[in-house]
């Protein structure tokens, strides 16, 4: 008889809960009524309808989220507490600007179909079985910004868990032995918490919370994950693990969507305390998930300390608490960090946005953020099918939690909390121009604070430049180098013949007189912004280069968007004999992603090609453009280059910790062979190459910033660090001499190029390739001694010519650098478009090399003769013609350009492939086309 | 009990946790009082259960030797280990190792461990990176001045040894209750170094079995730590209780016939899944059987089988798997 008033007790507490926020109206007269039929229904329980009424809305930092109709959206959702055998019936209006749907993975529901903006729908779910079970907004993708929550189906009789007592007793509870109830949902690498009091009330606690409770308080855990998985951790805490004797303290979150929900005495057998709660996943406890579980002595409040809110401090934040700013990290051209509310923004700020607060503001980049001290910006790894760092690049001078970094990349997201005033810039240490950037902006100065203003408004460069002013010329190329990736209206399209870059006029404050003409106002330097723009600065495509080249330039364009795939990028083959696009590869049958370098086959039939934002390789016949296959080869697949003497295809695994070979003639990777000894910090190869003669791979470790040299059958003979003793060189790209002897790497973010024995790994150099570059005012001055003023700012690839005489370096700062190899010194920079990034050698007709130089944030091909009387002297270098990439009439194509034509050339192959070791392997009919010399580049 | 019974007694360990710094509780010697009273009190109460160990434990972290070409990772070694006074440190590996030592307890056992910094320049503060190394254990209890963490997680000290954030310690001590329902195989790890994340990723790690008071005996057990791109291992020989074999993917042996135990526990940022070849056990607190299982990092997965016929235990992850993350595991 006690048990069974018991469970009316609950069974009524339990319905005054889930049914609190469905209505507006008081509960007394609801609550009589069910106790009324609990009674009546005395020894069973009656299963129960729950109408619920849900709205889908847009939070004030962008993110969307369910919300109880009539209440403020929540993140996550509103918990929905049922008795196994109830329905919910969940009547969802759309709010949103997207699509948002309703589905509970587990639980039988009929349509989970997604309801467009402005409309309403139902959803029936039926609590056929106790457990936790997600419900999110089935938003491809889009529900990871906020579009979940959690459905708690609870037995209608008995005990709803158990917990593991001091003394080691497992002690079962009922829902009135519950004092309070904690959801946290594991997304990206951000918790996101609800506190559930013992009388049903929900509170948000937004991301990374500090539940709390009292000593010996029941605490009933709900976590759920949605997305990459987990494993949830509470430190001090045993609990059982679900449908087991199991007693654990880590539990596996797997991918997609999980849930695991237990209890615990608080504190039992430990006592009070800051416990912390972690994901224990290395890379995202260095991502910042992680709160913790404030345990209080008995006779304290116990109290949750709420986390960082998309109402809070953040520009147009609605609420005077902690904020949060989040960006969706992303597949997309320019948007690789896009902000949650980018569109919006950009919206907001045009000119003629009349009666909005940013009006006028002239904001054309998604990826940038202002908040206040205090808040936070997140990252969700919500649009991509890669791995990635969230990796800090420069932040004000001293600023706390910085730098921000994690030690391998991985699916999932970041957090970081942002007290010092000031511009912070992160990157992907894998994909280095994503680029999302926050100010945190001290409210009591004038205008946006770009350095730390307790430290004149400088920055800190994660490469160990420390106060460097804001008003210097490098910091004000780095910003500019900001806005131009991430707004393609900024890039130069060739085929609109005019460019123009705007910069947002909003007013900055900075280090001093900058970029030469500002006075001080008595309140220190400020400027907009827009002082920097081009306007309609004329652009011709140039003309092609006259002596033709042989054979065909493959060129990934990896920006150019199509009709039939949402995944960006194209390859753009260009007929070296006529300097015309021939075809576009687009390849909408594998959603191509990214394809970002190419290899070919020995017999030139077959193109390699990497997706570096996934995990993809494909192959595809050359003549024809068709794929062969498509393989999976581990994540971010950056370079391929054959083995001349096996032709066996070797594979650099940017996002990962090896190199993938495929066999010649199959189509499965083998083997990954390790870039690093067990146990030690992933190197993540980029660009790597092979020498002439097959025996050595080398790579270029971003992560762990050395060369790294392999035996064809892996064993690592080299690692030779390449940054000088200063942090963050990031080596990206190697070149090798035809005979081996040297190898040459460019390190990105150091501006310099590492020069190692071929054979021995030894340094013999370090070619600074800003030299001549005063970082402070701009300008050139022949530091260097080289009788050239000749600067490379952020090179990426750089190739020797077969012959050996030349390495050819594209600097994303809009320069090709040709160094001499006799003298390992600069003899000459050309220009070259932003965002210049891919070079490599093809044969020019009736002897000679041009290299193919191809840029990002440009649609033309750039075509350099390094001898053009071929007397091996390099001084006469140029530019001997450029090629649109843009397709033409003639042009064949498996797909429609609908966007970007052209644009982010980066990996670029000449076919036939005339490097030494590799051009002897040529078939006759390729070789045809060659000269004597060019057959035997190194004269053997 | 008689350890929670101990625990207000915190002042104890500042007293035992040396510092470099100069710093003491203003009212250490009230507290020093309370701490004698409380021990007395606490050896009266142990009287009653005298099958409970009393371990004390020293552990070092120390680099180890670089791969040929000047990275090195961290390992912890043990220096010492008695139980109620009898030494048993011949049993452990006599260098650093990775997996570290792992320490076999019983429930009702109480553990005083502490942790030494070999590791070069430890000492020396830098703001904003911790040298410290720590000890966060699994699983057993502990009170927060013993969660091996540093102050602004735990928000008392920086737990370990070395140059912290805050405070710097030559030697710090933990202690565990290895209280009754806390039987299993755990984690134990470094949470302190350079960041509050701790390098547990970087070889400080091992493993902690704490079996119940009845425990059935094993003629060999594993521990088997799955990395991001290699398993830990090492073997305890169930008669002379020695510990061997340490190291990446291991080769592992056993008698025909016998029962063997292997203690998975994972680690690093890598989800997995492992197979020992041609075998099936039981699923930790089920009574299915399973020929596989999904581990993630920090969770812990035991069982034994009876060594039948020699086998290949694998990490089916399909890079761990083309990196060859695997190892024999011989019956003879």
């Amino acid at each position: 008889m006690f048990t069974k008033q018991e469970d009316r007790h609950l069974n009524d507490k339990d319905r005054k809960m889930s049914h609190q926020h469905i209505s507006g109206l008081t509960k007394p007269l609801i609550t009589a009524i069910f106790f009324v039929i609990t009674l009546l229904t005395s020894s069973f329980v009656l299963a129960a309808v729950h109408n619920i009424s849900l709205t889908a809305e847009t939070l004030p930092n962008g993110q969307v989220a369910y919300a109880m109709a009539g209440h403020e959206a929540v993140i996550p959702g509103p918990a929905l507490f049922v008795k196994q055998g109830d329905t919910i019936n969940v009547t969802l209006t759309n709010n949103t600007g997207i699509k948002v749907g309703f589905k509970a993975p587990g639980l039988p529901l009929p349509s989970s179909a997604k309801v467009e903006p402005g409309k309403t729908k139902n959803y029936h779910v039926k609590a056929s079985k106790a457990g936790t079970y997600v419900y999110h907004g089935n938003s491809d993708g889009k529900e990871l910004l906020g579009l979940f929550g959690a459905i708690i189906v609870d037995k209608a009789h008995g005990p709803v868990d158990s917990y593991v007592n001091a003394d080691g007793s497992i002690v079962p509870i009922t829902q009135a032995d519950v004092d309070k109830q904690f959801v946290l949902f594991m997304v990206g690498s951000t918790f996101w918490g609800t506190e559930i009091s013992s009388d049903g009330t929900q509170k948000p606690l937004w991301a990374n919370p500090n539940p709390g409770a009292v000593t010996d308080d029941i605490v009933r855990f709900h976590i759920l994950s949605i997305g990459p998985g987990h494993t949830f951790h509470l430190h001090a805490h045993r609990w059982l693990k679900t449908g087991t004797h199991a007693i654990i303290d880590t539990k596996l979150m797997a991918e997609d969507s999980d849930t695991h929900s237990f209890t615990v005495k608080a504190g039992t057998g430990v006592g009070a305390g800051d416990w912390q709660y972690h994901c224990h996943l290395i890379a995202h406890m260095e991502a910042g998930m992680h709160g913790s579980f404030k345990v209080d002595p008995i006779g304290g409040d116990g109290a949750s300390v709420v986390g960082a809110s998309p109402y809070g401090r953040i520009l147009l934040g609605t609420k005077n608490e902690p904020g949060l700013v989040t960006f969706e990290v992303s597949d997309e051209p320019a948007s690789w960090f896009r902000s949650a509310r980018g569109d919006a923004i950009v919206t907001l700020s045009d000119p003629s946005a009349e009666g909005s607060p940013l009006q006028g503001g002239d904001i054309k980049t998604r990826s940038l953020e202002v908040m206040s001290p205090g808040s936070s910006v997140n990252f969700i790894m919500s649009d991509t099918n890669g791995v990635h760092t969230i990796s800090s690049l420069l932040w004000p001078t001293g600023a706390h939690h910085m730098p921000f970094d994690q030690s391998s990349a991985y699916r999932g997201g970041a957090i970081v909390k942002l007290d010092t005033p000031g511009l912070y810039v992160f990157t992907c240490k894998v994909h280095p121009y994503m680029f999302g950037a926050v100010i945190v902006d001290d409210p009591n100065t004038d205008g946006l604070d770009l350095g730390n203003p307790a430290a004149n408004y400088t920055i800190d460069l994660v490469t160990g430049i420390n106060g460097l002013p804001t008003s210097s010329d490098l910091a004000v190329r780095l910003l500019k180098t900001f806005f131009i990736a991430t707004s393609p209206t900024n890039w130069q399209d060739y085929s609109s013949g005019l460019w123009n870059v705007k910069f947002p006029t909003l007013p900055v404050r900075i280090s001093g007189a900058p970029f030469g003409n500002i006075a001080d106002d008595g309140n220190g330097y400020k400027l907009a912004l827009s002082a920097l723009n081009v306007q309609n600065q004329s652009l011709a495509v140039g003309n092609a280069p006259t002596t033709p080249g042989v054979g065909e330039v493959w060129i990934n364009t990896q920006f150019e968007k199509t009709a039939g795939k949402y995944k960006p990028g194209t390859t753009t083959v260009v007929d070296a004999t006529n300097w015309t696009v021939k075809r576009k590869v687009a390849l909408p049958q594998i959603n191509n992603n990214n394809p970002h370098n190419m290899w070919s086959s020995r017999d030139q039939s077959v193109i390699y090609q990497t997706q570096w934002f996934d995990n993809k390789f494909s192959m595809i016949n050359r003549e024809n453009g068709k794929l062969i296959k498509n393989i999976q080869v581990g994540y971010s697949p950056s370079h391929v280059v054959t083995l001349p003497t096996t032709d066996d295809i070797t594979i650099a695994i940017n996002g990962e910790n090896g190199i993938s070979v495929i066999p010649a003639g199959t189509t499965k990777v083998t083997k990954m062979m390790p870039t690093q000894a067990h146990g030690h910090i992933s190197a993540n190869p980029h660009g790597h190459w092979v020498s002439a003669d097959g025996s050595k791979i080398v790579t270029p470790n971003i992560n762990t910033d050395d060369i790294g040299i392999y035996a064809a059958n892996g064993d690592i003979q080299a690692r030779t660090p390449t940054g000088q003793n200063a942090p963050g060189a990031h080596p990206i790209a190697i070149g090798m001499m035809p005979d081996s002897s040297k190898i040459y790497a460019a390190n990105l973010l150091h501006h310099t190029l590492t020069v190692v024995n071929g054979n021995t790994g030894a340094l013999i150099k370090t070619i600074n390739l800003i030299a001549d570059y005063n970082p402070i005012n701009g300008s050139l001055i022949d530091n260097d001694g080289n009788g050239e003023l000749a600067v490379g700012v952020l090179p990426i690839q750089s190739p020797v010519s077969p012959d050996g005489k030349a390495v050819v370096i594209a600097s994303t700062g809009g320069q090709i650098v040709i160094i001499d190899t006799a003298t390992d010194t600069i003899v000459k920079s050309l220009d070259c478009d932003p965002g210049c990034h891919g070079a490599n050698f093809g044969a020019k007709q009736g002897g000679g090399y041009y290299a193919y130089v191809t840029t990002k944030f440009g649609n033309r091909l750039t075509v350099v003769d390094v001898d053009p009387n071929g007397d091996g002297n390099l001084s006469d270098a140029t530019i001997a013609g450029y090629v649109s990439l843009v397709d033409g009439v003639d042009t064949a194509k498996d797909d429609t350009v609908i966007g970007l034509p052209g644009f982010g050339g980066q990996g670029v192959l000449a076919v036939p492939n005339v490097y030494n070791g590799w051009v002897q392997n040529l078939p006759a009919a390729w070789k045809e086309g060659l000269t004597a010399a060019q057959q035997k580049p190194i004269g053997q | 009990m008689s350890f929670q019974i101990s625990r207000p007694c915190c002042a104890a360990e500042f007293l035992e946790n040396s510092r470099a710094t100069q710093w003491m509780p203003h009212n250490a010697a009230k507290q020093l009082l309370m701490m004698f009273l409380l021990v007395l009190a606490m050896s009266c109460l142990l009287i009653d259960k005298s099958f409970a160990a009393e371990h004390i434990i020293q552990l070092t972290a120390e680099e180890t030797q670089d791969d040929g070409f000047g990275n090195k990772l961290l390992a912890y070694k043990m220096e010492s280990h008695t139980v109620d006074g009898v030494p048993i440190t011949d049993r452990y590996s006599a260098v650093a190792t990775i997996p570290g030592p792992t320490i076999v307890l019983t429930e009702g056992d109480t553990v005083k461990i502490s942790i030494l910094n070999a590791i070069p320049g430890n000492g020396i503060p830098t703001p904003g990176i911790s040298k410290q190394v720590s000890i966060h254990v699994h699983g057993v209890h502990y009170d927060i001045l013993s969660d091996g963490t540093l102050k602004v997680i735990n928000k008392n000290h920086d737990e370990g040894a070395g140059a912290g954030l805050e405070e710097t310690y030559v030697v710090y001590e933990y202690k565990w209750n290895v209280a009754p329902g806390t039987a299993g195989t755990w984690a134990y790890h470094d949470h302190n170094f350079e960041t509050h994340n701790g390098a547990e990723h970087k070889g400080l790690f091992g493993a902690i079995i704490v079996n119940p008071i009845e425990a059935p005996s094993y003629a060999k057990e594993y521990v088997l730590y799955m990395g991001d791109d290699a398993f830990w291992g090492m073997e305890i020989n169930g008669t002379d209780k020695k510990q061997s074999k340490h190291g990446a993917n291991p080769t592992l042996s056993a008698k025909e016939n016998t029962n063997v135990r292997f203690h998975l526990i994972a680690l690093g940022t890598d989800l997995h899944t492992f197979k020992l070849n041609g075998y099936r056990w039981f699923d930790p607190g089920t009574d299915n059987l399973i020929n596989q299982a999904e581990i993630g990092p920090l969770e812990k997965h035991v069982f034994t089988v009876k060594a039948r016929h020699s086998s290949v235990y694998v990490d089916k992850n399909f890079s761990n798997q083309l990196m060859g993350m695997r190892g024999q595991f011989n019956v003879h």
